[in-house]
């Protein structure tokens, strides 16, 4: 019978599991986001570079390509840490544009639509919500960052050989790990500036504006005091240092990896503590 | 059969004021398709006990239950069983009704492809099947309000409960919606609860009325028990020597309260008509200058529960202030 004949009817059939509607959510933004030409256009663009590095790994393992050139530029032709970090620092830029187009229009519409209330009256939590939001930047950033890193990584192991990666494991790790604690943090970012402004293109601004003020401030720090803890406020310059010491690349001076790592956990706090603020489904004002 | 609402020594405390001071009641009947009207000026603590049961605020002290289920412990099993609609307008602008149904149907646990097919019903079921691949953002305020009716309702749920669901209804597609609400409870099997400060609206659907005053309740009225016994409230206002008309009316079974002024208000049992009445101010020679009568009783109800009113027709003024178990 055609719908509109039947009239309306209680539905008393089974409801789905936990990750089934929570799923719901990504899918429903991802399909929106995927009509957005600017973000498709971004995802594109970031896609270039793993490209290039792709070729670089295809020319760097035909040394009958090379052969007759000097050592200098032979060396500079090796795969090494230096090269994945590299590869990286490009793609976490790119991982920032991606958030700064594609994270405000999932939360800010929601509030300044009044939506919380809808979703926080059926079974999700607040948990549940951010969860739901994060996994849609997850899902957003994971082609750009660590899925083009660990296919980078397993061409070179292709065609090093065994001998390569028995030496070189951890950089796949360290690619992996990497990367995700990176677009994790960049994540929480694009949702707290989109949780914090109503208006998209404000949040959008918010999320760069928060990696380069916060590098700004650092280096002023530093130049002004003569210190070098300024830097620890660099987000950028913090995931570098990390990823520098899980690749097993050269470090950089300043501070130990270790003290970026607990600053970036002060930040991702300071972010979870804006999005509890934010994202409640009424207002209670004290 | 448990209760649909249960509320016991309920205190919610929201920064440093105590809006719900320790109410207690039982509403409603579970599945017994009834209507629960929410009532109370405003900063009551109406939308703060909605949002409550919603699980939106942790109560300080004592315990809420919605169809049996702690609303607070077991928040996300109360949650599957009812359908909520905001008082404000609450929606995804960007996305056409049905996309926005149908994601709050798989939200709420609704397979892919029956909430696709819910959402086409419930829209048709409303009056929007033809808008409803229109973007929510370009709908009228009467068109959202349907809207967020439709969302509220999509799953089936045990329980609805509406806030404020005649806001900025022009009075056809007020018509409508109390329809819709009246369907959802004689059809459908629905509890309702209604937080509205249109009494006129809580009459038409409702069974029963609670009203809230200053986070506590004071009055439980069962307008069902009112509306059966059929009597007849009037206003009235004369000139002259009205001192025997209570004397009069009480000869006739009819209460009434002098106001002072001669204002009058006066209860008519069943079977005395507005003629005897006329009758009666013309045996005492007064002239009428007002006389409105209805039927209803819940404004008398609000107006005494909320101290707007010193007593209804045939009853002593109230002397103390009423308790918080709801009775007067």
């Amino acid at each position: 019978m055609a719908v509109y004949k039947r009239g309306y009817r209680r539905y008393q059939g089974h409801l789905t599991g936990y990750w089934s509607r929570l799923l719901a959510l990504p899918r429903f933004a991802w399909s929106r986001l995927m009509a957005q030409r600017l973000v498709v256009i971004v995802m594109m663009v970031s896609l270039f570079w793993p490209l290039a590095c792709g070729v670089f790994i295809y020319v760097s393992n035909h040394t009958e390509l090379w052969q007759g050139l000097d050592r200098g530029f032979t060396r500079f032709l090796e795969i090494n840490p230096r090269f994945f970090v590299i590869f990286m620092n490009f793609q976490a830029v790119f991982a920032v544009l991606l958030a700064a187009f594609a994270g405000p229009s999932l939360i800010a519409p929601d509030l300044a639509n009044n939506a919380l209330p809808l979703y926080f009256s059926r079974p999700m939590s607040r948990a549940d919500y951010v969860l739901a939001r994060m996994l849609v930047l997850l899902g957003l950033l994971s082609p750009v960052t660590w899925v083009p890193g660990v296919l980078l990584f397993g061409m070179q192991t292709g065609m090093a050989g065994w001998d390569w990666f028995q030496l070189n494991w951890k950089i796949g790790l360290g690619i992996l790990g990497g990367f995700l604690l990176w677009i994790t943090f960049v994540s929480m970012v694009a949702m707290a500036s989109s949780a914090y402004v109503k208006w998209r293109i404000v949040a959008g601004g918010l999320v760069l504006a928060f990696f380069f003020v916060l590098a700004g401030a650092g280096a002023m720090i530093d130049n002004i005091l003569r210190v070098e803890w300024g830097s620890l406020l660099n987000p950028t310059l913090a995931v570098n240092k990390i990823w520098r010491w899980l690749l097993g690349a050269e470090a950089l001076p300043g501070p130990e990896a270790y003290e970026h790592a607990i600053a970036l956990a002060v930040m991702a706090a300071g972010l979870l503590w804006v999005l509890n603020r934010k994202l409640r489904p009424v207002e209670v004002v004290s | 059969m448990s209760a649909v609402i249960e509320l016991d020594d309920l205190r919610v405390r929201l920064g440093r004021r105590e809006v719900l001071e320790g109410i207690s009641c039982r509403l409603g009947v579970a599945g017994a398709g009834k209507a629960i009207g929410l009532l109370g000026p405003n900063g009551a603590g109406k939308s703060t006990l909605i949002q409550t049961l919603l699980g939106f605020h942790q109560p300080s002290a004592g315990r809420a239950r919605v169809l049996g289920v702690d609303c607070h412990s077991q928040s996300r099993q109360v949650k599957a069983r009812i359908g909520y609609m905001p008082e404000n307008d609450a929606f995804i602008a960007d996305l056409t009704a049905v996309s926005f149904l149908r994601l709050m149907g798989e939200i709420t646990g609704l397979p892919r492809d029956v909430a696709l097919e819910k959402a086409h019903e419930v829209l048709f079921h409303v009056g929007l099947g033809e808008a409803r691949y229109r973007a929510i953002g370009t709908y009228s305020l009467g068109m959202k309000q349907m809207a967020k009716l439709a969302q509220a309702i999509l799953h089936g749920p045990e329980l609805v409960i509406l806030d404020e669901p005649t806001n900025g209804l022009d009075p056809a597609a007020r018509s409508r919606m109390l329809k819709l609400i009246r369907e959802m409870k004689d059809n459908h099997g629905m509890s309702v609860v209604l937080c509205s400060h249109l009494l006129r609206d809580v009459e038409e659907v409702c069974d029963e009325a609670v009203i809230l005053k200053a986070g506590k309740i004071v009055h439980h009225a069962d307008l069902e028990a009112e509306r059966r016994t059929n009597r007849r409230f009037v206003e009235l206002e004369v000139t002259g020597d009205d001192s025997g008309l209570f004397e009069v009316l009480r000869e006739h079974g009819a209460e009434g309260v002098n106001e002072g002024g001669g204002h009058w208000r006066i209860v008519l049992p069943p079977g005395v008509e507005i003629d005897s009445l006329w009758r009666l101010i013309a045996r005492l020679d007064l002239s009428v200058h007002r006389l409105t009568h209805r039927r209803d009783s819940l404004e008398e109800i609000f107006l005494k529960a909320v101290g707007h009113l010193q007593a209804s027709p045939g009853q002593e003024p109230a002397v103390q202030e009423v308790a918080a178990d709801g009775r007067l």
